[in-house]
């Protein structure tokens, strides 16, 4: 049965359409990425999962439960770091992590969970005077609470260091390798990228993109690129590199250097029209494009 | 159902505050002080029965303003700060967090009613009272129903809206409209429409109006079913039947629609 399955899910605030009928399918056991820009959407989506907020149309499921009519059953196999939360005021750590056991019925040690966030230290300070990174650790530990089969967490990483965040993968992967399904939504895709079986890509509401990494660099037509450093540059070789077939893009940077993305089959192409262009490469670089520039890519415009 | 859980963490919660506590206090002083004040004030025989219609007039203002203050509070406090969507992201309905609310802060509140009456029974049988233990029970089960109603009413507001500002403002609203302005406003009403000509001396729907305020159904319930040196108006709209119905229709009703508005609302 699939973890999450969503069908032409809509949500209209007036005339605003925050979310305009998305479908997406997660299959047990994988690591799904949600990625897009601040306001493309993700949020809305996760808050109908949870039923925060209602759907304009669409349905969406958990485990085969409707995330509105049978609310609560598909929470019950959930663990969540839910958007826009805040603390219980006079809570500590450990009564935020018993609140979450007793809530899921669960038999779970609460100290040991916040041990595994690195928080046992500070299990008998109120939460509300947590760090950010701290707060967030403590969420998550009230996630993994009950063993949940399916963490679904909103930009897990918010407010966590370089260092947190690496450990937060970590235990995510620990996760996933238990059997959990993980799906989570970002806007930094370092984070996506470095764990994540399959990524959708949200933009202004639509879903625009669905694959894995792999899958994504090849609809981009090989996804290489190129960093060459000639010796000197003229306006005519950048214009000619340009015209070749199957060049998507060419930058210039300083150096001068010459960035060129392109189908992995035409490098030898840029080359030689450079070489016929008569620019001697002094160096040449080749790297598989980043979900970045994927990311770029796809959602070109939508700051506009 | 997970409204237990609710419950105990909101009361863990609620219970710190030096406000809430002074809150709790306020029953308390006056049920104690009237207890204390009752046979030196009041008129023979002593009895914990006719006790209740001694204290019952002031009863409602006091209870309600703690009611009130209490609920109010209690959901959208949390709605606006985002705690609620922890409470949420938990497999708890929102049925449960409004309930649990309500059974925190009622119980919390009712607790204290109950508590300050038994210790103001003792004040009042001691040392020349007598005892009448079912009256006084139903003013006790009365009283606290009051509690509850008031606290529902409280949140009440705090389910309908999204902001504490908000819900002060409801809360209050509620609070002076009943306990303030009730009276001066269908006593108006009352004057307006025997001027007018179109009613007779007593207009009825005026006078039934003003017997509809929830504090006025407490008093006349307690005055028809516990207090034995009262009695109540042989009107219909005064009847003790209707007033205990109204009184549960005020327990019942505003909370019914507001809890089933929140779960129909969205958080965001």
């Amino acid at each position: 049965m699939a973890a999450i399955s969503v069908d032409e899910l809509t949500k209209e605030y007036g005339t605003v359409t925050a979310l305009d009928r998305v479908s997406l399918t997660v299959e047990e056991g994988e690591i799904f990425g949600f990625l897009g820009p601040n306001g493309a959407g993700k949020s809305t989506f996760i808050n109908m999962l949870l039923d925060f907020v209602r759907p304009t149309e669409g349905t969406a499921r958990i485990f085969g439960y409707d995330c509105q009519e049978e609310g609560v059953d598909a929470r019950g196999r959930l663990g969540v770091i839910p958007e826009g939360y805040s603390v219980f005021d006079r809570l500590t750590g450990r009564k935020h992590v018993e609140y979450a056991i007793r809530s899921k019925d669960a038999d779970a040690d609460p100290v040991e969970l916040l041990d595994r966030v690195g928080l046992r230290e500070a299990a008998d300070r109120k939460a509300s005077e947590y760090s950010t990174g701290m707060k967030q650790r403590m969420v998550l530990a009230m996630a993994l609470a009950g063993e949940p089969d399916l963490l679904l967490l909103d930009e897990p990483t918010t407010g966590l260091d370089p260092n947190g965040a690496a450990k937060m993968r970590r235990l995510l992967r620990n996760e996933n390798e238990r059997g959990a399904t993980i799906f989570f939504s970002s806007h930094i895709l370092e984070q996506v990228e470095a764990v994540c079986d399959r990524v959708g890509i949200l933009q202004r509401g639509e879903l625009v993109a669905v694959d894995t990494i792999e899958g994504l660099r090849e609809s981009m037509g090989g996804g290489t690129k190129l960093a060459i450093t000639p010796d000197e540059l003229t306006n005519g070789a950048v214009q000619s590199v340009r015209t070749v077939e199957g060049v998507d893009d060419v930058q210039v940077l300083d150096g001068p250097t010459l960035e060129v993305t392109c189908a992995n089959d035409v490098k030898m192409d840029v080359l030689l029209e450079l070489y016929n262009a008569g620019v001697e490469i002094v160096n040449l670089r080749t790297e598989e494009a980043s979900l970045e520039d994927m990311f770029v890519e796809y959602t070109r415009g939508s700051q506009a | 159902m997970t409204w237990r859980v609710v419950t105990r963490r909101d009361i863990a919660e609620t219970v710190r505050p030096r406000l809430v506590k002074l809150l709790l206090a306020l029953p308390a002083l006056v049920i104690l002080g009237g207890a204390y004040l009752y046979p030196v004030l009041g008129s023979e025989p002593y009895t914990t029965a006719r006790f209740a219609g001694f204290i019952s007039g002031w009863l409602p203002t006091v209870v309600a303003l703690a009611g009130i203050l209490l609920g109010y509070n209690a959901v959208v406090g949390k709605r606006e700060s985002g705690a609620i969507r922890l409470a949420l992201s938990l497999p708890n309905s929102r049925l449960d967090v409004a309930f649990g609310a309500f059974a925190s802060r009622a119980g919390l509140l009712c607790g204290v009613i109950a508590g300050s009456l038994a210790a103001g029974f003792v004040l009042v049988v001691y040392p020349f009272g007598s005892v009448a233990v079912v009256r006084f029970l139903g003013f006790a089960v009365a009283t606290v129903t009051l509690g509850a109603l008031w606290v529902g009413l409280g949140l009440a507001t705090s389910l309908v809206v999204a902001t504490k500002r908000t819900a002060f403002i409801l809360a209050f609203g509620l609070f002076g409209l009943f306990r303030l302005a009730w009276g001066p406003l269908s006593r108006a009403l009352e004057v307006g429409l025997a001027e007018s000509g179109l009613t007779g001396e007593e207009p009825v729907a005026a006078a039934a109006l003003r017997a509809v305020e929830p504090g006025r159904v407490f008093e006349r319930v307690v005055d028809a079913f516990v207090d034995p040196s009262a009695s109540v108006d042989n009107v219909w709209y005064l009847n003790e039947w209707l007033a205990l119905c109204l009184f549960v229709a005020w327990l019942v009703v505003p909370l019914g629609l507001a809890t089933s508005r929140f779960i129909g609302s969205d958080l965001s």
